[in-house]
């Protein structure tokens, strides 16, 4: 019935057509939306490789004038194979990162606390597998001038996003990492903190 | 076959598209407002500055230089003089650890005027995270000030007792007097020459067989700059030492004079959360002690600030002892110096104009900005912990479509019931 309907009018044919096509064009691209995040962070970091290195990124770190979206640290964690740059700001664009640090928190390696937001399932999940990392575990941060590294002092927890306490500045050298929880959802924050340990020389 | 390659053809279009509405647009600019944290901290310190026929020597000298960027130099010497005793560094970038090893050098003979026994210059300065941190150290073990030059200085006394030659002593009292004062008896009696029967010739032969003037022993002299958390300090510090003026000469071996100067300390200090510098010094503490028999053996002498002792005045031995003080200062730009003075000692005055030595000065200063606190930075308040998790609808959202719009396209390509093609047979 309805494909004789079809068939006798040619504008609904024409267009259900039309219709199909902006549907596949929707569905491929929200099935494709996190593979092209990863893409597009990959390209992001290699330009931020450059940058971290830079003698003007080094200038402006010194006088405390990195803008957002631009180079601030490198976040290695062995522990899961972490190697990316983090950069200033936690706006959603710096984000496309993949890791940016929370502006009104120290400096990476300074007293204080350090807070730095990843990505957990987009823009290269640099924070993917949080969880699994465990109270000894190592996270170095090297920064334009130099480097240090810091020590989980216990495992991962789950907090509210409202939680502002864990970025909160603190006497000790500290860093808290923090991403979405669980996987695919931004209900809950998982955080993991550390204490600085030592400098040391950045490689 | 054909509706595979339209429908392929449509998810290719689709991926270029869709890649267009996901590629995120530029970070934006965020205008930080900030201001870096600023100083420049200095230090500097000598143990002993040496003047002697026109020949200044600085021994036991050290400094230090730091700013903020982060950079240091330090410098520690033995002998300023001497550059194998001279140990300088310098960072000029973040990230340096540089510690040469110290310079040294063993019996350094200078211009057949003193001896200096060993002399070691060390410096460092560190500009990794949490510095930077510089410190310059200059050392000496001892110095003897002698040798036929320095002797020469007696010749004026020489000069006039050689036509006296074979004359007894208590013939020529009045000359002698002029000459030695009231040390004409401790010589004598030092140098076993009874006045009554002796012979101006023991005399003569008595001074010749000293080999030194003076005897210097000093303690370091140290320059240093460290970075705290909380305060930025910079510290002169020269630690003295103890001068012997004519060793062996008095009863007991003890020397004619002895002059033990204590350290002289400057310090100046930057709060880094207030931003505010504070000067501070630690003046020298002086100690003289004569070895004068007449005086009834060794004798203390104190010495006050503002009031220079003069020993054996009238005499060609006379010295001259000035205590200095420490001062502070306050510069209208907020930065700070610190001075504390040690001891000027004119030794032998009536010998050839005499020996000055300037023990134990230290100085510093230190100046700076504090780093704005991130209360004023115009940072866009956090009402909630970053966002980093995706949508977990997105995916799903996107299979649904998917189905739908495949379901659509069956519904277009669909030939009506009636109107199919018989099968063949």
């Amino acid at each position: 019935m309805l494909i004789n309907l079809l068939r006798t009018h040619r504008w609904i044919r024409v267009s259900l057509s039309g219709l199909s096509v902006a549907l596949l064009l929707g569905g491929v691209g929200l099935v494709g939306y996190p593979f092209f995040t990863n893409a597009w962070q990959g390209r992001i970091q290699a330009e931020l490789d450059d940058q971290l290195v830079s003698p003007e990124l080094q200038q402006a770190y010194k006088e405390r004038k990195v803008e957002t979206g631009d180079s601030l640290t490198r976040i290695r964690i062995p522990a899961l194979d972490v190697d990316v740059v983090v950069v200033e700001g936690i706006t959603p664009s710096a984000l496309r990162a993949g890791a940016g640090h929370y502006p009104a928190t120290a400096l990476p390696c300074e007293g204080g606390n350090v807070a730095i937001a990843g990505h957990r399932t987009t823009y290269g999940r640099p924070f993917g597998n949080l969880d699994q990392l465990k109270a000894g575990d190592t996270i170095d941060l090297i920064t334009p001038i130099g480097a240090c590294q810091y020590k989980i002092t216990k495992n991962p927890w789950v907090v509210q996003p409202t939680e502002l306490g864990i970025i909160a500045p603190t006497e000790d050298k500290v860093v808290t990492l923090t991403t979405c929880h669980p996987k695919g959802s931004a209900a809950e924050r998982l955080v993991v903190q550390g204490t600085w340990v030592q400098d040391i020389k950045a490689a | 076959m054909r509706m595979f390659r339209r429908t392929g053809a449509i998810a290719l279009a689709a991926l270029v598209v869709s890649a267009f509405m996901v590629v995120p647009s530029p970070a934006s600019a965020q205008t930080v407002q900030t201001r870096a944290e600023s100083f420049i901290a200095t230090a500097s310190a000598r143990a002993l500055n040496l003047s002697i026929l026109n020949l200044n020597v600085t021994v036991g000298g050290s400094g230090i230089q730091m700013t903020s960027a982060p950079a240091g130099k330090a410098t520690g010497a033995g002998v300023l003089l001497a550059p194998g005793t001279i140990s300088t560094v310098e960072a000029t970038t973040a990230g340096q650890a540089l510690a040469p090893p110290k310079a040294c050098v063993v019996d350094l003979p200078l211009l057949n005027l003193i001896d200096v026994e060993l002399a070691c210059g060390e410096a460092r300065v560190d500009t990794n995270p949490g510095g930077p941190q510089t410190f310059g150290r200059g050392s000496v073990a001892a110095i003897n000030v002698g040798g036929q030059q320095i002797l020469a200085l007696l010749a004026p006394v020489l000069d006039v007792l050689t036509p006296l030659l074979d004359q007894v002593l208590g013939t020529v009292q009045p000359v002698l007097g002029s000459l030695l004062g009231n040390l004409t008896g401790p010589l004598l009696t030092q140098l076993n020459v009874d006045p009554n029967t002796g012979l101006v010739s023991s005399l003569v032969d008595g001074l010749k067989q000293a080999t030194q003037l003076a005897t210097i022993r000093l303690g370091d002299s140290t320059s240093q700059g460290i970075t705290e958390p909380g305060k930025i300090t910079a510290t002169a510090n020269a630690q003295g030492g103890q001068i012997d003026v004519l060793p062996g000469l008095a009863l007991g071996g003890a020397p004619l004079l002895s002059i033990v100067v204590g350290s002289a300390k400057a310090t100046s200090v930057f709060d880094r959360a207030g931003g505010t510098s504070t000067p501070g010094f630690d003046a020298a503490i002086l100690t003289v002690k004569l070895g004068l028999p007449i005086l009834g053996g060794v004798t203390e002498i104190p010495v006050k600030l503002g009031a220079p002792l003069t020993l054996l005045a009238g005499t060609p031995l006379e010295s001259t002892i000035a205590l200095g003080a420490g001062t502070t200062t306050r510069n209208p730009d907020g930065s700070v110096s610190s001075v504390a003075d040690g001891v000027k000692i004119h030794l032998l005055k009536g010998i050839s104009g005499g020996i000055l030595l300037e023990l134990a000065h230290a100085e510093s200063s230190i100046g700076g900005n504090t780093q704005l606190v991130e209360q004023q930075k115009i940072v866009e308040p956090v009402a909630q912990l970053a966002k980093t998790g995706g949508d977990p609808w997105v995916p799903m959202a996107g299979f649904v479509l998917l189905l739908a719009a495949f379901t659509t396209r069956r519904l277009v390509v669909a030939r009506p019931s009636g109107n199919r093609r018989p099968a063949d047979h």
